[in-house]
């Protein structure tokens, strides 16, 4: 019993260590004291999304989506799973930003803030100044994108995102959840501390689902300068660095020199 | 004095563990049952490739059987920008270097694992990251 109450007060004095030196600390972020300005987004950023498979129930249309997919959880071996990004597709949105977990960086510029991402080395641009997102027949005539067409605007401190027109070959998740190419997408992101950003996001999808998907927040943590620099280099090889999942890389050899025979196939 | 020192410990302890939540954030996807994460396992070889890659760093070496037959393995690791933060480089290894792999093993048998550490010809030990569910 002795033993477990020490455990547990070490395990209290890590966790408030941990929590001191990596959130408030000053030598870990970019930010040198407690202040900041709530609209300012700008640095790199490290997820931490809770991996849920809790959609509303699905519409029919939605049932028929998910036809035909097999996620990775459902799966005992890799190649068994046939999720879009075994092949290097897209994650797409709202996958990249909400699930993948790699570093962001957020860039203010005068009409945009731009999204750039490791994952894929792609970006979302989050337009600010003042357009409506496409609909209609003009939705139509652009079609779908991995991404979308993403408008923005503050509401108080908080940035409030709307996304609309994806591609619905994506899957919106790792569990294979359905996207619809005129689903409305909202992320709500607020500064809740000079290192941290406290993100949310709401699925209005009724095609696929039968209420507005309201998912858990994600808590985005500026990661800290050692782990934006390489070898002395920040900037061109900084924290968001070439994560691209190159078919040469991963189908033509990762899977046939590694995967594969780790199966007991090809050999 | 003492309280600095117990400081700069619990400071210590928290970087390191900051350090490995962040490494295991991120899963580019899993391995099922592919791997036995909980069994490691040594071989000694040469090594013949070192693949400085996204999104699975990789190395390959050659190692003499029992039977005195060559035999080619194969190691995956985490990505070019995780192994970056570990410490890794793309010349971390060069191809002729005498490395002793500690790895997890393929549950299929084949000559293929989850990279653990690598023990160079000197006595250095180069460390990987995480086991079979927590790599890229």
């Amino acid at each position: 019993m002795r033993n477990r109450s020490m455990v547990s007060v070490w395990t209290s004095v890590f966790v408030i260590a941990l929590a001191a030196f990596g959130l408030a600390h000053p030598s870990l972020g970019e930010q040198q004291s407690g202040e900041f300005d709530p609209r300012d987004l700008s640095g790199y950023w490290m997820g931490d999304t809770p991996r849920n498979n809790d959609p509303p129930p699905l519409t029919p249309a939605g049932v028929a989506m998910m036809e035909g997919r097999v996620p990775d959880y459902l799966t005992t071996l890799p190649n068994e799973s046939n999720d879009p990004m075994y092949m290097c597709n897209p994650q797409g949105f709202p996958r990249l930003v909400w699930e993948e977990n790699e570093p962001i960086e957020f860039i203010h510029t005068a009409d945009r803030v731009i999204q750039h991402f490791q994952w894929e080395r792609t970006l979302r641009e989050l337009w600010m100044d003042g357009r409506e997102l496409p609909s209609g027949e003009n939705l139509d005539n652009l079609g779908p994108t991995w991404y979308g067409h993403s408008v923005a605007a503050w509401e108080g401190d908080t940035l409030v995102v709307q996304t609309t027109g994806l591609d619905e070959r994506a899957w919106i998740d790792e569990f294979a959840n359905p996207t619809g190419f005129d689903a409305l997408i909202e992320e709500r992101y607020t500064r809740t501390g000079v290192n941290t950003i406290e993100g949310r996001v709401v699925v209005n999808d009724p095609k696929n689902y039968t209420a507005p998907w309201v998912q858990e927040p994600t808590i985005f943590t500026r990661m800290r300068p050692q782990d934006v620099s390489f070898f002395g280099w920040t900037g061109l090889f900084s924290g968001v660095t070439e994560a691209i999942c190159a078919p040469m890389n991963e189908l033509d050899e990762y899977n046939r020199r590694i995967r594969d025979p780790s199966l007991g196939i090809g050999n | 004095m003492k309280d600095y020192r117990i400081g700069l410990f619990c400071a210590a302890v928290a970087l390191v563990g900051l350090s490995l939540a962040v490494g295991t954030l991120s899963a580019h996807h899993g391995r099922g049952q592919t791997y036995d994460g909980d069994q490691e396992l040594s071989v000694d070889g040469t090594v013949t490739e070192f693949s400085w890659r996204n999104p699975h760093v990789t190395l390959f070496l050659d190692s003499v059987d029992a039977d005195g037959k060559v035999v080619g393995w194969g190691f995956e690791s985490s990505n070019v920008s995780t192994m970056s933060r570990q410490g890794w480089s793309r010349n971390i290894f060069k191809p002729g270097q005498e490395v002793s792999v500690t790895y997890n093993p393929a549950r299929s048998g084949a000559p293929v694992g989850i990279l653990r550490n690598v023990t160079l010809s000197d006595g250095t030990i180069v460390n990987s990251r995480g086991n079979a569910n927590t790599i890229d």
